[in-house]
């Protein structure tokens, strides 16, 4: 374009070109969706502001790996602080954190913009949209609490007398910790966008997320004391540590048994996938 | 063939009617909804995009059924809501493109045609800055961007000119009607404007309380109408006796004289009537009917029926 000619007021005959290159469907806008909601969720591609939240809590999230694998290094023995079973639970406030700051970021953001007719104008349906959202926010869980157990389990293999040994020893539970983060990230993702897709004021959105997870936790822990043992399945923070326990089979001090507590996250969790798609399928656009 | 079929269309609310059975048929070109508001124009452009389920009725969009088939039928859409819908946190460039990806377009073919598109629509060095800086005009071009960056087979675009100022407004009825024309997409454009319609439609539908009023091309609207519209600078009365007296069917309205047009011989009597009387002619010219007229006309029949 030469010099001069650029203003906005006016339009120029450039020629308009047809598109007749491929146009590749339903599957092709539910990938840029989940991809773009996936880089979202830890400010990518958004100003800068945007990253401090998520980053922050995913560096506090490696601090109890990072703590484990100092002692290890400065006392040159094997020690046995931060199991893989307690990782969720050392960082479950981290992870009530954030979701609470980012599912309203990916359910109300379009919400709040009133996007939601564009995309549902477009080649995506209400339930492809709202299945993109989840599967963005499950994946930045998993990379919430999957990188400080790579972290933990690689350093220990490099701190320990025997890394052939740790290896053999620990391998069994890889595909465990695989599970339980895989578990907690859809439980807590699902949760949250189940809250935060009701509405498109993030503050709301995020306070509700919080309350909810706190205040289980307080009146869980207050019921187990008075009222029965069973109390404590109102708290999710114990319903997620309970159901990691039962998938390690690992040793505990919960008086409701772990398979219970595992039954009630996937229950859950299905509640709440299904609360999310029928939001969707709701929402006026 | 047509672009747009419905068929008993309607869709009612608990107290309101917003289309009532609506029959409609819309050849492709350029398309002008008009109604008042609240007429049913914005609920009718919803049902077409499958964003609204019709209470009862079918509607079909490029063959297409509007509700069960609308995946396919998407990708060769564009919508322009009315309402406000950009993040005003994304750059046009970065907003358009990832549209152009949503409705099936690969990455770098999306990214050029969002180049291009945004250029068609007048946006260039701005289309790299966050759109919260953006003036009205501009955020509706990148709203009429994002309907067009996919290169759809038609367009419908929910009054375009809303918000902005006159020379804005010109702008945006300058390009849809260069979509419209020289692109060769097929546009439905909603206004309460007729003036909008007139000036870049081929084509208009009228509904007004959820039915369909008119559906015919503008000219048939617009067209001549046998009546001279004659201005002189003085003696207004006098001029028109004197035609009246010549034998012509005249008569006054404010400060003009209308004339029927009987003859050719019309327009010489004007001349040598206001030579005789001495008073300057300042305006002899054919009246044009005005979609003004046609929608007066409409809204009186409205007001009768009540």
């Amino acid at each position: 374009m030469p010099p001069g000619t650029e203003h906005a007021g006016s339009i120029y005959d450039l020629g308009y070109r047809p598109y007749d290159g491929p146009r590749l469907g339903r599957r092709h806008a539910v990938r840029t969706v989940y991809v773009e909601s996936l880089r979202a969720a830890y400010g990518l591609g958004r100003r800068g502001a945007s990253k401090v939240i998520p980053i922050t809590l995913l560096v506090i999230g490696l601090l109890p790996a990072a703590v484990h694998l100092g002692i290890a290094a400065a006392s040159r023995q094997d020690v046995d602080i931060v199991k893989p079973e307690d990782y969720s639970s050392f960082i479950e406030m981290i992870i009530a954190l954030f979701v609470a700051a980012q599912a309203p970021e990916l359910a109300g953001r379009d919400q709040r913009n009133r996007t939601l007719s564009l995309y549902f104008s477009r080649a995506i349906e209400r339930r492809d949209y709202a299945l993109a959202k989840l599967g963005a926010l499950v994946s930045a869980m998993l990379v919430l609490t999957l990188v400080p157990q790579t972290v933990l389990f690689v350093g220990n293999a490099f701190t320990t007398t025997s890394a052939l040994d740790y290896l053999r020893d620990e391998a069994p539970d890889i595909p465990r910790v695989l599970a339980s983060s895989l578990l907690i990230s859809g439980f807590c993702a699902s949760v949250a966008l189940a809250i935060a897709s009701r509405t498109s004021r993030r503050a709301y959105a995020t306070g509700g997320i919080i309350a909810l997870f706190v205040m289980s936790a307080a009146i869980g822990g207050i019921l187990d004391a008075t009222v029965g043992r069973y109390g404590i399945m109102l708290s999710l923070f114990d319903l997620m540590t309970g159901a990691t326990y039962w998938i390690f089979s690992a040793g505990h001090e919960y008086e409701v048994p772990t398979g219970l507590m595992f039954a009630a996250v996937v229950a859950i969790t299905a509640v709440s996938v299904a609360l999310v798609l029928r939001r969707y399928e709701r929402i006026p656009a | 063939m047509a672009i747009v079929t419905t068929r008993g269309l309607s869709k009612r609310y608990p107290g309101a009617t917003a289309l009532d059975a609506l029959d409609l048929e819309i050849e492709p070109g350029i398309v002008g909804l008009v109604g008042a508001n609240g007429a049913g124009k914005s609920t009718l452009l919803k049902i077409l995009l499958g964003l609204l389920e019709p209470t009862s009725g079918s509607a079909s969009v490029l063959g297409f059924d509007a509700l069960h088939e609308r995946a396919a039928l998407h990708q060769f859409v564009g919508y322009m809501p009315e309402h406000d819908c950009l993040p005003l946190d994304m750059t046009a460039t970065e907003f358009v493109a990832h549209m152009a990806q949503v409705s099936g377009l690969p990455r770098g073919a999306a990214r050029e045609r969002t180049a291009e598109t945004l250029r068609h629509v007048g946006l260039f060095e701005e289309r790299y800055r966050e759109m919260r800086g953006y003036s009205t005009g501009m955020k509706q071009r990148v709203k009429l961007a994002q309907a067009l960056v996919h290169d759809p087979k038609i367009m419908l675009l929910d009054e375009p000119t809303n918000g902005l100022d006159p020379a804005g407004r010109d702008d945006m009825l300058d390009l849809v009607r260069r979509i419209g024309a020289d692109f060769g997409i097929s546009i439905i454009m909603s206004s309460h404007l007729l003036s909008e319609i007139e000036r870049v439609c081929d084509h208009l539908v009228l509904i007004d309380a959820g039915r369909l009023v008119q559906s015919a091309p503008v000219a048939t609207f617009t067209g001549e109408t046998g009546v001279l519209v004659v201005e002189v600078d003085d003696g207004v009365d006098e001029f028109e006796r004197r035609l009246t007296g010549n034998g012509l069917r005249a008569a006054r309205q404010g400060q003009l004289v209308m004339v029927a047009l009987d003859g050719a011989g019309a327009y010489d009597l004007i001349r040598d009537t206001a030579a005789d009387l001495e008073v300057g002619l300042v305006k002899v010219e054919q009246r044009r009917q005005s979609l003004e007229d046609l929608f007066r006309q409409n809204e009186n029949g409205h007001a009768t029926r009540n």
